[in-house]
């Protein structure tokens, strides 16, 4: 079942990248002959995918690097971006929804919809630019611009896109976590749970808990995903040298090759998050279906 | 009118009705004052009137910005732009969406289903606003492609939730009694399937709206959509960036406006979802 599963979420996943390159390779065979892409789009199509199959993803038109190189040097950044915001955001989200959801007043309820519904609804460069605005320009903090790629001294640059990134999946998640918990508790397993006195700890963690994670690990792997769009913006804005601004560079140097490998790295990780997260949410619940 | 107002307050009082009067309210103004202040207000959005960087004041509430022109005026001018923009990118795929999502889910030809389902379900695998910065170098950069590439992807997430629910609706009794009454398929598919999906895709639309505003003014922020003399939101902010030690006011006025757009809107969805519920 699982790997049926794995095969029909891969593969939509990967003709979508390359038919967007087929119709991307179609613009440049109109604008730039002088780059050898003439040929039918069936043509173009196959050389698209053997090359994709040999590992070639073709060089830079602005730097002559290829395409791979960038990636590989761009891309774990924005995944440390990611990563650590995810972390912390799980860290923080836990005790947050869960201690509302169980707590059920409503002034509380109110207040912490209120706060997150405003946080979602902001766009994640004005979060970014008064958090700039408030730890840079008033407290000096955090250097403006500029990167440094030395373990100890990243971490000058890192933290404040970390927290515009971790606020922002914070509202998120502690809202999944909130209304499952609240499904949660009308359940009949957990009257029962109390009913058997089972112990506050094991209570907490089997009973509310593990049940109430698996819609928010799906979740996860999807914001996951699009924590990719944002990190877009957010790189843009830190000038850190990730590969969402690498991509914003190439487009606005219509740097065909640049852009369409970096969706398709984004295409693949994508699909592989949602695999991996349908698969946990699995595991912690198996009355989910794949 | 005594009798209309209890009424009144009693809907408020109903799951949800406080959110949606708020948000309802905080939209109209914004809407409102876009209207007023471009059109009746004393000064043009791209007309340069003063000392660049004068702060705030009574005579300018949100400053002059690099160029002296007045970030007031050419906040709330950005309204019709912004709200414009993002409503044509939810209403156009939110009609093409729906279409083929009724038509796949009626449809029976296994091929054309495997294919559309695998292009919706890759279109969907990237986040939108990827998609759309990826589409742009080939469209070139603008408001008008901005549109374009919304129509052509973002059907994609309608389609989805217009399949399912046409599948679902398909099977209701109410369809088996209209068939048994002899109606024609396609009394059936415009007077009883299209409506029971289209409310679900519209309650979609209303939350993706806030989404498309955010995209719509994050590539205007990128520079991909409107063009500097343009006042939009996302664009301002990027202009004032730069200034943003000295003269806060570049930023924080067009971000606010942002804000409260969108805001008002997640209070309307949040209360019509409630209510739904009935919580």
């Amino acid at each position: 079942m699982v790997i049926s599963f794995a095969i029909m979420r891969i593969i939509p996943g990967d003709p979508a990248s390359a038919r967007l390159g087929g119709v991307e390779e179609e613009a440049i065979a109109e604008l730039r002959k002088q780059l050898n892409l003439d040929g039918s789009i069936v043509q173009q199509f196959s050389r698209y995918v053997i090359d994709l199959l040999h590992g070639n993803l073709g060089t830079s038109l602005q730097t002559g690097r290829t395409v791979i190189d960038i990636i590989g040097s761009t891309l774990p950044l924005t995944i440390y971006l990611i990563l650590f915001s995810t972390f912390f955001a799980v860290i923080l989200s836990i005790p947050i929804g869960t201690s509302i959801a169980w707590s059920g007043k409503a002034p509380i309820v109110y207040t912490f919809r209120g706060i997150t519904a405003v946080i979602l609804a902001t766009p994640n460069f004005f979060i970014a630019m008064v958090g700039i605005l408030i730890f840079t320009v008033r407290v000096n903090w955090s250097p403006v611009f500029g990167y440094e790629p030395e373990f100890p001294q990243n971490l000058k640059y890192l933290w404040l896109p970390v927290v515009v990134n971790t606020l922002i999946m914070t509202s998120v998640v502690s809202r999944v976590i909130f209304s499952s918990v609240v499904e949660t508790k009308e359940e009949e397993f957990v009257e029962t749970g109390i009913i058997r006195g089972v112990g506050r700890r094991r209570f907490f963690w089997f009973y509310i808990l593990k049940p109430s994670m698996a819609p928010t690990v799906v979740l996860l792997s999807y914001m996951m995903g699009t924590m990719l769009g944002a990190t877009v913006i957010l790189e843009t804005i830190f000038t850190l040298p990730g590969i969402g601004r690498e991509m914003v560079n190439a487009v606005l140097t219509s740097d065909y090759p640049v852009v369409q490998g970096i969706l398709l790295i984004f295409g693949v990780i994508t699909v592989f998050l949602s695999f991996i997260g349908d698969v946990i949410a699995y595991l912690l619940d198996r009355r989910v279906k794949i | 009118m005594k009798a209309k107002f209890a009424k009144f307050k009693e809907w408020l009082l109903l799951p949800g009705g406080f959110g949606i009067f708020t948000g309802l309210l905080m939209l109209g103004t914004m809407i409102l004052l876009g209207i007023i202040i471009p059109n009746f207000g004393p000064y043009k959005p791209d007309e340069f009137i003063g000392d660049p960087f004068l702060p705030p004041s009574w005579q300018h509430p949100f400053g002059l910005d690099q160029l002296g022109r007045d970030v007031m005026t050419r906040t709330f001018s950005s309204v019709g732009i912004d709200l414009g923009v993002a409503f044509l990118g939810v209403s156009i795929p939110l009609a093409i969406g729906t279409v083929i999502g009724i038509l796949l889910g009626l449809a029976k030809n296994k091929y054309v289903l495997s294919l559309a389902g695998s292009l919706i379900d890759g279109i969907n695998a990237f986040p939108l606003l990827i998609i759309a910065v990826a589409m742009l170098t080939f469209l070139g950069s603008g408001l008008r492609s901005v549109v374009v590439i919304l129509a052509i992807t973002n059907w994609a997430r309608y389609a989805r939730i217009s399949r399912t629910r046409a599948v679902v609706v398909s099977k209701q009794n109410y369809i088996e009694a209209a068939k048994t009454l002899g109606f024609s398929r396609r009394r059936i598919v415009l007077k009883h399937i299209a409506p029971n999906v289209s409310s679900e895709t519209v309650a979609y639309a209303l939350s993706d709206f806030i989404l498309v505003i955010v995209v719509v003014s994050g590539l205007s922020f990128l520079g991909l959509a409107a063009k500097p003399p343009m006042a939009e939101w996302g664009s301002m902010i990027a202009d004032g960036r730069a200034y943003l030690a000295q003269s806060w006011w570049l930023v924080i006025f067009p971000g606010l406006a942002l804000c409260w757009s969108a805001v008002s809107l997640s209070f309307v969805v949040e209360g019509i979802s409630r209510r739904d519920r009935g919580i």
